[in-house]
């Protein structure tokens, strides 16, 4: 019993280290952008399908891919930020939410169209591997996902505290009109914010291939735990999202263990609930009025 | 008002006149999403309140209606009443939860609150036929049943549910509540600053746009026959409803009219055109012309319309729009 | 004279930043009073506390006889209490008129009778000319105007300016002196946050001025502005 515990909640944090990606990438284009992006799922999608085609054409690892991937979607971010965000931040909740919202539909029904729904998948020679610590099984490709995952969100927490870009990023967060005083350049740092966000995304699809499928609409699922997690973790708080990812892993985990299979939405739907019932500023919360 | 009465009676004549069935499936297409489409906006053009999850109320007002029918034997022109208030009453505790959060976060929550009924519904086999759904009893033509041979019969019904969608947002528009909505869309703290009450203002619009969703749905079980949870909770519901007001003209009276009638028509065509084969075209374009609305007229096609109308008939403005630059 | 509105030891805290400590006046009824201060002294915080817009963490906010801490905005709007922002919000959506008749619809739900209180208000405040015109179109200016015309349209017997007088013309400043003494002549209380000390003396009976949260002086306008420690506030300590 306690097996089956420890289990489910070591499968829990394992996964919750992708989300916490999916999620930081959120909470970080809120909190400097002061925009939802609704696409941060399909970015993930395209991390994968990236990954898939690297690996089936090129023969590249999805790990190694990661090389790849990121680069490619931090340009692709700033290029969002560019020619799509920029145009919509002046004009009010309505354009911001279905700007990224049509987007998402957009890069879903596209890549539906250009390779149908088919399920890709990714074979290595580590996808079946596992360490056995006593009963206790962990995924190789998991557990190298997840330490990834926890490596890169430890770069991204030093990029914001000791790079000037970093702190530049987060005084625009803070205000906006005092950071652009002094001299700095808010599109220049929303570029940024927006092209980290998605090299993340892409990071979570590389991580993702060797053992989840690729399909169009793989990113919904993800985007629904990031976006719970972020309102759990503080809008905005970059270190808050984490905690929240890997709590909402080990939910998930634990509602799928021992509530029924698919019970992973219902858990997801109920940690939102409680949050809103109890803490609608999320756990790292600011004031209430 | 000249312009109403001759799409009214344009409107009403159309059955008569057109006798090819694809044509007026097409038509109730328009007037039923039109319909739900002016339902959202009431919600989401008006307060401001982007619900993503009107799917919630279209299938609780579906499901009502047929468990009522079947199980019962409750002719479904009172089901149909009895889904409304059903998803009135479900709007409230969704409602309180849902407006805790704002802008796109309430989006999110409206989102998650649709697919949980989904997944309450694929679950409940015992009173709701769970995954696999159910047809309704075809009793051939029996009015009291809304059950009609021809399509005639449904056309009318679904103009008279839009006629009555767009009455009633035109009476909310030009009384006390019109503006407090639309204040409470613009800048809810200022609202309260000046005595608006925007959480009970928020409650009772949703309760108004809830019910009429609910109408939709019974309307669409009885006019195609089946119901299950994918269809009844669809997300593309939700969406479709946002769409046509947000392409139309967000917060206008014709708006989500405009949007259903380009959206419905344009997606006709190129099921037509390519055949249902290739799955993503539809909302590969809906999702683009979206885009391109909220790029470059974030209020709404129906600019266009409403520029070209000033020119040619100059009329009062309602007294809660001010005319775009 | 009544008192209109009694505010005793307001507290306020957002995490370490202790905005409004101990706060306590009182404004009698048809009473000017203006509050002044450095920036970050906790003025227009206490207007919020106040108005409702945030909850204190304690002291009590009694206008005509009632508590009003930790009723909602609407319901302090309600009581007679009205006030306009540090930066206008109005309605941008809406015309001049519509966005006062908002306003006017609080005592009154009946359309006409709100347009009727609304045209008033309007004209109050000189923006008759406008009433048509859509509320983002206005002028910095102007929006202020209308910020005025539509808390004035809610029959407020107390009125909280937010330093309404910020970059004013002399020609703007004396019709705003003008506005604000044909409000006191109407018995209406007025609470007024501002910097244009020059302004503010030609109508204002009491000056209270604020540091780090708490009062420092209260009184006469002239001995107020003369307070060492209100000079200090303002100019801070040599070191």
């Amino acid at each position: 019993m306690l097996v089956t515990l420890a289990q489910a909640v070591i499968n829990g944090l394992l996964i919750g280290g992708i989300y916490a990606l999916v999620s930081i990438g959120v909470t970080l284009i809120f909190g400097v952008v002061k925009i939802v992006n609704f696409a941060q799922g399909e970015f993930v999608m395209i991390g994968m399908y990236l990954s898939f085609f690297l690996a089936t054409r090129l023969g590249v690892d999805p790990l190694a891919s990661l090389l790849l991937t990121m680069p490619a979607l931090f340009v692709i971010g700033m290029l969002v930020q560019h020619f799509l965000i920029r145009r919509v931040l002046a004009l009010g909740d309505m354009p911001q939410i279905f700007l990224t919202f049509a987007l998402s539909l957009l890069l879903m029904n596209v890549v539906l169209l250009l390779f149908s729904a088919n399920y890709r998948t990714v074979q290595t020679h580590y996808t079946e591997a596992a360490l056995h610590l006593g009963s206790l099984y962990v995924s190789v490709a998991k557990l190298i996902a997840f330490a990834v995952a926890m490596a890169l969100s430890a770069v991204l927490w030093v990029f914001l505290r000791a790079t000037d870009l970093g702190k530049a990023m987060r005084a625009a967060a803070q205000n906006r009109d005092v950071a652009m005083l002094m001299g700095i350049n808010p599109d220049r740092v929303f570029a940024v914010a927006v092209g980290v966000a998605l090299a993340l995304a892409g990071a979570a699809g590389s991580l993702l291939m060797p053992f989840y499928p690729a399909y169009p609409l793989v990113g919904q699922v993800f985007v629904l735990m990031a976006f719970v997690a972020v309102v759990l973790g503080t809008l905005g708080n970059v270190t808050g999202a984490l905690i929240a990812s890997l709590m909402m892993g080990v939910a998930e985990s634990l509602g799928i263990q021992f509530v029924g299979a698919d019970s992973g939405l219902i858990v997801v739907f109920l940690m939102l609930l409680a949050t809103l019932a109890f803490r609608p500023n999320g756990l790292f919360g600011g004031w209430t009025r | 008002m000249i312009a109403v009465a001759v799409l009214a009676a344009a409107a009403i004549a159309l059955p008569l006149v057109v006798a090819n069935r694809f044509a007026i499936d097409i038509a109730i297409r328009v007037l039923l999403f039109a319909f739900i489409g002016v339902a959202w906006n009431l919600m989401g053009g008006y307060a401001k309140q982007l619900s993503l999850g009107h799917a919630a109320y279209f299938g609780l007002g579906a499901y009502t209606s047929t468990i009522l029918l079947i199980r019962f034997d409750v002719s479904p022109w009172l089901g149909m009443l009895a889904g409304g208030v059903v998803a009135m009453l479900a709007s409230l505790p969704i409602g309180a939860l849902c407006f805790r959060l704002r802008g796109p976060y309430f989006a999110i929550a409206t989102i998650a609150t649709a697919q949980v009924m989904m997944l309450l519904f694929l679950k409940f086999r015992d009173f709701a036929w769970g995954a696999e759904g159910t047809t309704i009893p075809n009793l051939g033509d029996d009015p009291l049943m809304m059950q009609f041979d021809g399509k005639a019969a449904y056309y009318y019904i679904a103009l008279a549910l839009l006629a009555v969608g767009l009455f009633i947002t035109h009476r909310i528009e030009r009384s006390w509540m019109g503006y407090y909505l639309v204040a409470v869309g613009e800048d809810e703290d200022a609202a309260e600053a000046i005595g608006v009450n925007a959480l009970r203002i928020k409650r009772q619009i949703y309760m108004i746009s809830a019910f009429l969703t609910a109408l939709a749905g019974t309307f669409y079980v009885q006019y195609i026959y089946f119901i299950d949870p994918n269809t009844a909770f669809s997300f593309n519901i939700s969406v479709e409803a946002a769409l046509v007001s947000i392409v139309g003209g967000i917060g206008t009276l014709w708006g989500p009219v405009l949007g259903t009638v380009l959206l419905e028509t344009l997606s006709a065509f190129l099921q037509s055109w390519l055949g249902s084969g290739l799955g993503g075209v539809q909302l590969t374009v809906y999702s683009l012309i979206l885009m391109a609305v909220i790029l470059w007229r974030p209020a709404g096609l129906i600019g266009f319309v409403s520029d070209a109308w000033k020119r040619l008939a100059p009329a009062p403005a309602a007294p809660v729009e001010a005319r775009d630059g | 004279m009544a008192e209109a509105l009694v505010v005793r030891n307001l507290s306020k805290r957002f995490g370490g930043l202790r905005a409004v400590q101990d706060l306590s006046f009182a404004v009698a009824e048809g009473e000017t009073v203006a509050l002044i201060g450095p920036n970050g002294a906790g003025k227009t915080t206490s207007f919020h506390l106040i108005t409702g817009y945030h909850r204190a963490d304690a002291g009590s906010i009694i206008a005509f006889g009632r508590e009003l801490a930790g009723v909602r905005p609407y319901d302090i709007c309600a009581h007679g209490l009205a006030r306009t922002f540090q930066v206008a919000r109005p309605f941008g959506k809406m015309t001049v008129l519509a966005n006062v008749m908002t306003g006017a619809l609080l005592r009154d739900r009946r359309l006409a009778a709100a347009r009727a209180k609304a045209q008033e208000a309007i004209d109050f405040v000189g923006l008759a000319l406008k009433a048509e015109t859509p509320a983002r179109d206005l002028t910095t200016i102007d929006q202020r105007r209308l910020e005025l015309a539509r808390a004035l349209a809610t029959d407020p017997q107390v009125l909280l300016l937010d330093e309404i007088g910020a970059g004013l013309t002399d020609e703007e400043a004396a019709e705003l002196v003008r506005t604000i003494r044909e409000l006191r002549r109407q018995r209406v209380a007025i609470v007024w946050i501002e910097h244009i000390v020059h302004v503010l003396v030609q109508v204002v009976e009491r000056l209270v001025a604020m540091d780090s949260g708490r009062v420092i002086a209260e009184g006469d306008p002239e001995a107020v502005m003369r307070n060492a420690a209100v000079i200090d506030a303002y100019l801070g300590t040599a070191v």
